[in-house]
């Protein structure tokens, strides 16, 4: 599915739902209306109509089965709400960020014996695009192997310098505050950076480096 | 003469300062805006960290004379409801961070205190007035807002504070 495409579905889908959603909230109005407005709201690409609403839970004589039908709608319709945000997160991302511009930067620690991570400040060509403060809770995260996408921006085709300081506790407690640089070339395609924290066990110390996943 | 023309004027201005602060837009019923701050003993905290606790953050500043009154009485009810899940911050909006830690340290509150130097949280909390408290629920929403601090205002935030915590 091209682009163009995608968007449409998109607004049809949340078309949709926003219908959808007005007649469950509305359980008084009749169905076939609710149904109708739907159907008749809904751009060509989108799926065929809303499913047709139940009575409402307190009307006369409404059948017990119709409970589970309603909630089974509202479940559908929360799923189709959660889908919708991921494709629209998705189209955001590839609107800001195209890949022939975007340039991702992830922080990832191994071991950190020699160093508490407290901040990390990242310059792209002498430019701060970040600086990130670390909870105690997102240091455990990144030394159980998390890795944390720290920065998404554009970049233009060319040479570029970044550098990053790490600030936070060293051996023996000691404030410690390193940077690491790399040059590098961004290329036609998307460029991901990846700011390493390793432990160096022969000198005792932490070791700061930039892997350039090519 | 003058005495009665400065009377109506005089009366005017605080009614018009007292329609401004309460015709300000305020986070209640809102997401309470996201932040992380350095607190005094150098750790960093984040305000979505605490979701699924009650939280009552406080501006203060050092310059604001009600701070001085309302910095114990938030440390009392912090003492009092910490174990029922309450969590109390002070984020301090002073520029200059020497001398407000100064202060934080001669208040000796038992709770953290944070310091907005860039002042980015005051302006997501729209700060107006100093002090300022909010509170919010345990699924992150601002609930109570109160600009200001005058005696009696801790019982509104202990009504609160009880309201939420039973949710």
């Amino acid at each position: 599915m091209n682009f163009k495409h995608r968007v449409v579905s998109i607004i049809a889908r949340a078309a949709l739902l926003a219908y959808a959603g007005a007649a469950l909230a509305a359980p008084q109005a009749p169905a076939a209306a609710a149904a109708s407005a739907a159907a008749a709201a809904a751009p060509a690409p989108a799926p065929a109509a809303v499913p047709a609403i139940a009575p409402p839970a307190d009307a006369p004589g409404a059948p017990p089965g119709d409970f589970k039908t309603l909630d089974q709608e509202v479940q559908g319709l929360k799923k189709d709400v959660i889908d919708l945000n991921k494709d629209l997160f998705v189209l955001q991302e590839e609107l800001l960020f195209p890949a022939n511009t975007q340039v991702a930067l992830y922080v990832s620690m191994d071991v950190g014996a020699f160093f508490a991570l407290n901040s990390v400040t990242i310059k792209i060509d002498n430019k701060v695009v970040t600086n990130y403060l670390y909870t105690a809770r997102e240091a455990d995260a990144l030394l159980k192997g998390g890795v944390q996408q720290v920065y998404l921006g554009n970049l233009k085709v060319g040479k570029h310098e970044l550098v990053a300081f790490f600030t936070g506790k060293g051996p023996i407690e000691r404030d410690y505050k390193r940077g690491a640089t790399i040059s590098f070339e961004k290329g036609v395609g998307a460029k991901y950076l990846e700011l390493k924290i390793t432990d160096h066990v022969a000198k005792h110390q932490p070791e700061f480096s930039i892997k350039d996943w090519e | 003469m003058r005495r009665l023309l400065l009377a109506p004027s005089l009366i005017f201005s605080v009614a018009l300062t007292a329609a401004s602060i309460a015709a300000a837009p305020t986070l209640v019923g809102k997401d309470a805006p996201d932040f992380v701050l350095k607190a005094m003993d150098g750790s960093n905290l984040r305000m979505s960290e605490f979701r699924g606790q009650v939280v009552l953050v406080n501006f203060w500043a050092r310059w604001a004379g009600d701070s001085r009154q309302e910095m114990p009485a938030l440390d009392r009810i912090n003492t009092t409801y910490q174990r029922a899940g309450l969590v109390v911050l002070g984020v301090s909006v002073d520029e200059d961070l020497e001398r407000a830690r100064e202060f934080a340290g001669a208040m000796k509150v038992s709770y953290p205190i944070m310091f907005d130097t860039g002042a980015n949280v005051g302006r997501d909390y729209l700060l107006q007035k100093m002090p300022m408290t909010i509170l919010v629920d345990r699924a992150g929403v601002v609930r109570y807002s109160n600009v200001g601090f005058k005696r009696g205002d801790e019982r509104a935030y202990l009504d609160h504070i009880r309201e939420l915590l039973r949710e």
